[in-house]
This record gives C-alpha cells, sequence and structure tokens, in this order.
C-alpha cells in the first residue's frame, strides 16, 4: 500500500527525515514511534501529499505521491496534528462539505455522511457548530472527516493526544475497527495504545528509523526480552557474587539494599534463556530466604527509551 | 467539481461571520446617506448637468468606501486558512490550488458585488416612487456595473494576494489597503501641477477613477477592460505560486 524509498525532508537547512524506506503492506495498522521532533509528523505530510519530498521516492496504492498527487489524495484519508477544522461550520455541514469535496457521489454523500457520524458517535452534535465543540468531539469530528470518502489509507497524526482515558480507549476500538477494512499508519506517544491496536511498529528517530517490526518482538530486543526480580535475605555483595557465577547470567543489578537485611536484585538472563530455575537453586544452595522471585517483561516503553536515547 | 463546493463554501463563510454583517449594514447605510444626499440636492437645485449616477460614482467618499470595504473582505480569506491550520485539510484533499485560488477569489469577488446591491435597491426605489418616473439609461447603468465588477475584480485580487502572505489578518488588511491606496493614489497625479505630459498619459490610461467617470457617461472603452482583466490574472497566478511556496517551507 504504501513503498517509501530513500524519503529525504529538507526544511531550510534542517534535516527533519533522513533517507528513510519502509513499506506498509494493506490491510496493516502500522504505528509511527518516535520522540517530539522526530520526524513522524513530516514523513505522515508528506506521504499524504502537503509537502513535497526533497529526495527519494514515494508511491501509495502504486501512485506516485509528487506526479500523481491528486490520485493518491483520493485514496488517503489524512488527519493532521492537532485536527485543523473550519470553526464556523455545523458539523453535518462540514462531512457534506468534505465528503463532496474529496469526490464522493452525489448519491452516495448522505449516506456516508450518515455512517461515519454512527461510526465516530457523532449524532448527537451533528447540528452544533465546530466551534463550540469540545477536544474530544473535534478528535471525532476530524476521524469521521478523514474516512468519509472511504479511502483505502488513512494517515492518522497523533489521533489520540488530548482525549481523556475514556476517549482513548472509544478511538483506540474504532481504529482496530477500521482496521478490518483499511490500512492505517498511526503516529502517537502512548505506547500502551500501540502495543494493543497495531500489528507493526516503525520507530523513529532524528528522521532515521532505529526498528520496524512487531511490539513483542520490539520488546524482546531490550536486553534479553525481560529480567527476573529477586528479593533474599543475603547481603547485595554475596548476591552479585554468587548469581553472577552461573552460566547464563549476563548481569545483576542491585535495586534495594540494606533495608533490613533484604536485598532486591534485577537478574538479566542471556535472550531466550530462562534462569529462574538456576537462580532459585542459588537461593537454596546458599540456603537464604527467599521474599519474591518474579519475571518482569521488558515493555514497549523500554524498548522505546533504549532506542531513541543519545 | 471542486471549485464550485468550495466556491459554496467561501460565500457562506462570509454569512457566518458578525464582520460581513457589519460591512455589509455600514455600506448599506452609507449609499444610503450618499444616495439620499445626492438626490434632495438633485431635485431642491434643479441640477441638469449631471445624473445622479454620475454624482455618487465621482464623489471621493463612494472611492473611500470601496478602498475600506476590500480589505475587509479579503483579509481572511487565506491568513485564516494559515491561522487555524485548516490549510493542510485543505491541500490534503483532491484539490488543485488553481480551485483554491479561483473560489476564494470568486466568493470574495460575488460578496463584494452584493455589498453593491443597496445602490441598486436605491435607484430601484426612485423608479417606483416617483412620478413621472426619471428616464433610465440602460447602457450608463450597465457600463457602471461592469467597470464596478473589474475594478472590484482588481482590488479583490490585490486582497486575496495580501492574504495569501501572512496569517495574521490585520497585516493582510493594513497590506490590501496600502496597496490599493497605492494604485488608486495614482490617479491623483493629475492635480500636481508641472507634471510630464507622457506621464499623464499614462494616468489617465491607468487611472480608476477616469475609467469610472467614462463608464456612467456611457462611453464605452475596451482598454481598461483589457487592463484589469490582465492585472487580476496576474495577481491570481502571483497568488497561486506563493500558495505553492508557503506549502513548500511550512
Amino acid at each position: 500500500m504504501i513503498e517509501v524509498e530513500n524519503l529525504s525532508k529538507t526544511y531550510s537547512g534542517f534535516r527533519a527525515v533522513q533517507g528513510i524506506s519502509f513499506h506498509v503492506n494493506k490491510g496493516e495498522i502500522v504505528g509511527f514511534l518516535g520522540p517530539n521532533g522526530a520526524g513522524k509528523s513530516t514523513t505522515m505530510k508528506v506521504l499524504a501529499g502537503y509537502l513535497p519530498p526533497t529526495d527519494g521516492r514515494i508511491s501509495i496504492a502504486g501512485h506516485d505521491v509528487v506526479s500523481e498527487s491528486i490520485e493518491v489524495r483520493k485514496r488517503i484519508g489524512y488527519m493532521p496534528e492537532n485536527v485543523p477544522l473550519y470553526t464556523d461550520m455545523r458539523v453535518n455541514e462540514f462531512l457534506r462539505f468534505r465528503a463532496e469535496l474529496k469526490k464522493v457521489a452525489r448519491k452516495k454523500i448522505r449516506e456516508r455522511v450518515e455512517t461515519v457520524k454512527q461510526l465516530c458517535s457523532l449524532k448527537d452534535v451533528e447540528n452544533k457548530i465546530i466551534g463550540t465543540l469540545s477536544k474530544g468531539y473535534r478528535q471525532r469530528v476530524g476521524l469521521a472527516d478523514a474516512m468519509v470518502h472511504e479511502p483505502d489509507l488513512l494517515i492518522l497524526d497523533e489521533p489520540t493526544i488530548g482525549l481523556d482515558p475514556n476517549q482513548i480507549r472509544a478511538v483506540r476500538d474504532l481504529i482496530k475497527d477500521l482496521g478490518k477494512h483499511h490500512t492505517i499508519l498511526l503516529s502517537t506517544h502512548i505506547l500502551s495504545e500501540v502495543e494493543l491496536t497495531c500489528s507493526r511498529v516503525i520507530v523513529i528517530h532524528r528522521g532515521r528509523i532505529e526498528a520496524s517490526d512487531t511490539p513483542a518482538n520490539l520488546t524482546k530486543l531490550v536486553r534479553g526480552g525481560g529480567s527476573i526480580l529477586l528479593e533474599v535475605k543475603a547481603p547485595s555483595a554475596d548476591v552479585i557474587a554468587r548469581i553472577e557465577a552461573l552460566p547464563n547470567i549476563e548481569d545483576v543489578e542491585i535495586v534495594l539494599s540494606g533495608e533490613g537485611e533484604w536485598t532486591q536484585a534485577k537478574v538479566f538472563g542471556k535472550p531466550g534463556i530462562d534462569v529462574r530455575e538456576d537462580v532459585y537453586g542459588v537461593v537454596r544452595s546458599n540456603s537464604w530466604s527467599l521474599r519474591e522471585l518474579a519475571r518482569v517483561k521488558a515493555t514497549l516503553e523500554e524498548a522505546f527509551v533504549e532506542l531513541t536515547q543519545d | 467539481m471542486a471549485f464550485w463546493t468550495l466556491y459554496k463554501r467561501e460565500l457562506t463563510t462570509y454569512f457566518h461571520s458578525a464582520v460581513a454583517y457589519i460591512v455589509l449594514f455600514g455600506s448599506a447605510l452609507v449609499q444610503g446617506v450618499m444616495f439620499s444626499f445626492i438626490l434632495s440636492a438633485v431635485t431642491s437645485e434643479n441640477y441638469r448637468d449631471q445624473s445622479i449616477l454620475q454624482i455618487f460614482f465621482t464623489w471621493p467618499l463612494f472611492w473611500l468606501l470601496i478602498l475600506v470595504q476590500v480589505p475587509l473582505i479579503t483579509m481572511r480569506v487565506f491568513s485564516e486558512e494559515f491561522k487555524l491550520g485548516t490549510v493542510e485539510m485543505l491541500l490534503t484533499a483532491p484539490v488543485r490550488e488553481w480551485d483554491v485560488v479561483l473560489s476564494k477569489f470568486f466568493g470574495a469577488l460575488t460578496f463584494f458585488v452584493i455589498l453593491w446591491l443597496p445602490i441598486a435597491l436605491d435607484l430601484l426605489m426612485l423608479q417606483l416612487f416617483s412620478s413621472p418616473p426619471p428616464p433610465v439609461y440602460w447602457g450608463q447603468i450597465g457600463l457602471t456595473a461592469l467597470t464596478i465588477t473589474l475594478v472590484g475584480g482588481f482590488y479583490v485580487s490585490l486582497g486575496v494576494f495580501t492574504s495569501v502572505l501572512t496569517k495574521n489578518q490585520i497585516i493582510a488588511a493594513v497590506l490590501c489597503f496600502a496597496l490599493l491606496f497605492a494604485t488608486f493614489g495614482f490617479s491623483l497625479l493629475r492635480w500636481i501641477q508641472h507634471v510630464d505630459a507622457n506621464l499623464l498619459a499614462w494616468v489617465s490610461y491607468l487611472s480608476t477613477p477616469e475609467h469610472l467617470q467614462n463608464a456612467v457617461q456611457g462611453l464605452f472603452d475596451s482598454r481598461p477592460v483589457v487592463f484589469y482583466v490582465t492585472v487580476t490574472a496576474f495577481m491570481l497566478m502571483l497568488t497561486k505560486s506563493i500558495l505553492e511556496g508557503r506549502r513548500l517551507k511550512s
């Protein structure tokens, strides 16, 4: 659906995007992840045909973004960051205007507007002026606008920013639902959202792609995909020495020591190897009292921090 | 067609804002006052040298009204889109820049023409309620309407151009007023003494008040028509390339 080859974007000397390449297949929900200023919005603007690329080639649904811009724009539903809307129009009026502008057949306009209003739960504000709506409703009007012409591809720039937890959940469910019929590329800061909705994540940092994989695989990249939390009654020096002596251990970190005689430690095993049994063996052979032994799964947040920290 | 969709929205947007109603009210008021003043002067002094139309459209107050109206109409057309960020949403829909520029221009021009409808109503009233009704010279009325629309088109294109330069409506309005004033002020050169004869010919060719004066007298001259259509098209082309340019650097 999207093919990006070597895309660069420079504005007034600043290279916001530096030669990135990726592709998105039909039917995928891809999350674009990265710190502020990483180049996410810029990339999305280029994909949506708003900004021309400085270098590189992009094709969407087989059409070139630069030379066949109108064809591409017909097939995209783009929701910009902060959802700019005409604040003087009513919701119904606005959606009808956008549907007409996006060349929805005259006979189908009413039906499409009704459908997107239903999908985005806008029925109760359909006659309100957009300027009087709350942030959450505006966000949903933007989303309704993005999909009013049944585009093959939805590009959503931070669709859940500024929403309350209930609204975030509603939008997340909506996106998951839309993913059944549309290809979706969305950017966000909220990592739990990506874990729940996206089939693939592209991590972008300083205008470059740092990683592109499923959320599950990304978390595996983090120091063996997780660690073991251990709390025993023993001096911390002993704990480090004895456990690091085991064959499959990469590192032992003391989290808490000196609270009574209890020591809390984080044990990192080699990738793909479960070291819990070995660790328990050490505890038993030293006759330490054991208060906790648990596996801690790496979160996407840790993967994000590791990939995007300098 | 994208142009019609956008044009309809442009025009309805005027009626969504208070500014439009204030400008409409102000214009109707000034036109009405001017009209009644001229009418009473003409009737009480039994003035026969000039028609009401002629006096109306050569009065400096008329020009003042136009010079104030146009910036107020055009200041928001692009500035507001930049300020709200809606230009991004607009230009990622399958529309061409030309559709956008032309719809904004014709929307503003249509509203400009609406602002001059009160004088037509005033004239109609005069026709209906005076006996015997004064003679109607359709040629002169038609030429006057055509000239005002052409001049309005040129002025509106200047306003649309200044609006695409900035996201601040006030700056757009002030710039537009300055440009209009410079264009109009050029025609005032003829009242300065010791002006070179060659320059005077240019002044006369480009002088908007003179064009209108000819029109109300029923003289048709094709040169101003060509002039206004050309400069308007030029300003719109400039507007379109600046719109594209702003997108490149935004």
